[in-house]
């Protein structure tokens, strides 16, 4: 089977973020770059899908030239091939799903799995979206992916537990954190994604307008949080979340 | 733009996943194997999964191909976390594995590589003796031929890697020996295996002050017979191979120096950030500013010498001797002075475990010995600057 899923470049989410001096953006002077960790999970599970079924592994970013590295490192942990839509523009999530989407319908994979959002933005739009725009089934927030004649049986986490769902190949399956353990780029896997094939091209290429449906007026840091407070015992418990928060 | 630390896009893929690993798999098991001075050997062999332990290694032989440059980093990335399983995986990963991939033959690399790159087989090298160290030719380890064999007999002292727990050997050790009389240069290599009659374990060492988590010990040669496929190289000729090895060996010392120093700056930085005193935070004072700026600058200093020493090195070529000692003399110095000042920085909680500087300074004291001391590298280097008229 033919499986491709989708890697972003973000910023290093461990590192503290500043906002820039006209609210427009973060700060990104000096900021490391690497893997959105959710697509750590979509690239291992296209793997394990290849492993368990044979096949390909396409792997996608649309990104900065940059985002090669990225690339790499998902071709060096077993992704077969590369492409690369490259863009400086920071598109939002409807763009990049109707660039996956012009992707998807010239390399006609069986199933995308890709990250359930992006940890730098955190919106969780494109997965769905794309799935709208390829009018294909969906299965979100996946912590277990079996595949078999032609359907695919996703468990999912949900606000209150979990859920099962199957939904007829082609989908679109985005993974949660405990779909995987995603495995590391070994150093022999480092070198031979040297020689794996990237292929580069543009939105304009595939015919898509990027401009902006969503307009990003402002960037603001939440309110700085007081520090919480340990308390002597139960009693004092209750009267501070009686007296103080007001929550009781 | 070029990066000297992440020349190319696979250095720096390199550099993410031994960090990533460092941070989830090294970094938490650290301040246990200081403290029991043991050898995380399971931790080991994940290493040979991911293919570090043969870095430099031919891939036909198991190996992952890469070069100086990425054996420094990952030294510099294991060591960040972890110096004393560092110098274990250098004393593997360098002074056998780099060492026979480089100086054997294809069937000895055929024989040996595999199991060494995959951590089948814990390796090490043997050259120093309870009384030759520095006056590493006045060895008197000797190997007498005998037939289709050499006959081995002396003491190695100090072989990181010769053991694997207290009362066990490693599993596969290069040795020098001489083959000429005693007062020669005539040294030659010798694979010799564990189990071989008369190879023993003297003594595995206790009490170190640092770099408790790979094993120090002192093997036997007591008669061990050799057959001649086990000559490394040619007969009489093992200087040259010894030096080297010796060049990677030292830019990777100098690599470990440079992890500890950059977890001391990480550590001081983000204490000085936070803790407060006389109701501002440390970092407001110049006595910390000094302490932080200086190491940072000294630290950044170092990490270029090193790194662009280690892009000129090429790991079959002889005569970098100037700068492999170089890289060596002056970061092992420099990363003790920055752990120093870690120490300094944080006060009474840097002199407990808690934080690591301790740890991180007790373990960079060894880089000023191991692997030549100082004072050799001063010796090597003045010699050598001593034939230039001018620095290019």
């Amino acid at each position: 089977m033919k499986i491709l899923t989708t890697v972003k470049r973000v910023t290093d989410p461990n590192m503290k973020i500043k906002i820039n001096a006209d609210a427009t953006g973060v700060v990104t002077d000096g900021v490391e770059y690497q893997m959105n960790s959710f697509d750590e999970y979509g690239v291992e599970e296209a793997i394990v899908l290849k492993e368990n079924h044979g096949g390909e592994v396409v792997v996608v970013s649309v990104g900065p030239s940059a985002a090669t590295k990225e690339l790499r490192t998902a071709m060096a942990m077993g992704a077969d091939r590369a492409i690369l839509v490259e863009t400086d523009e920071k598109l939002d999530s409807d763009a990049v799903a109707r660039v996956l989407a012009e992707v998807i319908r010239k390399e006609e994979p069986d199933i995308v799995v890709m990250g359930k959002q992006a940890v730098d933005s955190d919106r969780n739009q494109a997965g769905q979206l794309l799935a709208a725009y390829l009018d294909w089934p969906q299965a979100t927030f996946a912590f277990s992916l079996e595949v078999a004649d032609g359907w695919a049986t996703v468990g999912r986490e949900v606000d209150g537990g979990t859920s099962t769902k199957r939904v007829k190949l082609p989908a679109v399956v985005t993974a949660d954190l405990r779909l995987n353990e995603p495995r590391y780029a070994s150093l022999p896997g480092i070198m031979k994604a040297k020689r794996k094939p990237l292929d580069t091209m543009t939105p304009d290429d595939l015919g898509v307008d990027v401009a902006p449906k969503v307009k990003v007026l402002k960037y603001e840091a939440p309110e700085e949080r007081a520090a919480g407070e340990i308390v002597e015992d139960l009693d004092a418990l209750i009267g501070k979340l009686r007296d103080e928060a007001r929550v009781l | 733009m070029s990066d000297l630390f992440n020349p190319t896009e696979e250095h720096q893929v390199l550099r993410e996943m031994v960090r990533s690993f460092v941070e989830k798999e090294v970094a938490p098991q650290a301040e246990e194997f200081d403290k029991t001075e043991q050898f995380n050997r399971p931790l080991f062999n994940k290493l040979g999964e991911l293919g570090l332990l043969g870095v430099t290694a031919q891939p036909e032989f198991g190996g992952s191909g890469m070069d100086a440059v990425a054996a420094v980093i990952v030294h510099e990335e294991l060591s960040a976390a972890d110096p004393g399983f560092c110098l274990a995986y250098l004393a593997h990963s360098m002074l056998f594995v780099n060492n026979l991939a480089v100086n054997g033959t294809d069937e000895q690399r055929a024989r040996f590589l595999p199991g060494t790159c995959s951590g089948e087989l814990v390796g090490g090298m043997c050259m120093s003796e309870p009384d030759a160290g520095t006056d590493v030719l006045g060895m008197g380890t000797v190997a007498v031929e005998d037939g289709d064999e050499y006959v081995l007999t002396g003491r190695k002292m100090w072989i990181t890697n010769g053991a694997v727990s207290d009362t066990e050997m490693g599993d596969i050790f290069l040795v020098y020996a001489k083959t000429g009389s005693r007062d020669t240069r005539e040294i030659s290599l010798f694979l010799v295996e564990k189990g071989r009659e008369g190879f023993s374990l003297g003594q595995k060492l206790h009490g170190k002050l640092g770099m408790r988590a790979s094993t120090t010990a002192e093997l036997v040669l007591e008669e061990v017979r050799v057959p001649r496929e086990n000559l490394v190289g040619t007969p009489g000729k093992a200087v040259k191979s010894m030096m080297r090895n010796l060049a990677i060996e030292r830019v990777t010392l100098a690599a470990m120096s440079l992890g500890i120093a950059r977890r001391s700056v990480e550590i001081m930085n983000d204490y000085a950030r936070e803790r407060t005193s006389f109701g501002r935070p440390i970092n407001v004072y110049g006595q910390i500013q000094r302490h932080i700026a200086e190491s940072y600058a000294e630290f950044m200093a170092g990490r270029s010498y090193v790194y662009h020493v280690a892009g000129q090195l090429e790991l079959d070529a002889f005569g970098h001797r100037v700068d492999s000692d170089g890289v060596k003399l002056y970061c092992s110095t420099m990363a003790k002075n920055v752990a120093d000042r870690a120490i300094q920085v944080l006060g009474g909680y840097g002199y407990v475990s808690e934080y690591n500087v301790e740890r991180l300074w007790r373990d960079a004291k060894l880089l000023e010995i191991g692997g030549g001391t100082i004072e050799a590298h001063q010796k090597n280097m003045t010699r050598d600057l001593a034939q230039l008229d001018k620095i290019r």
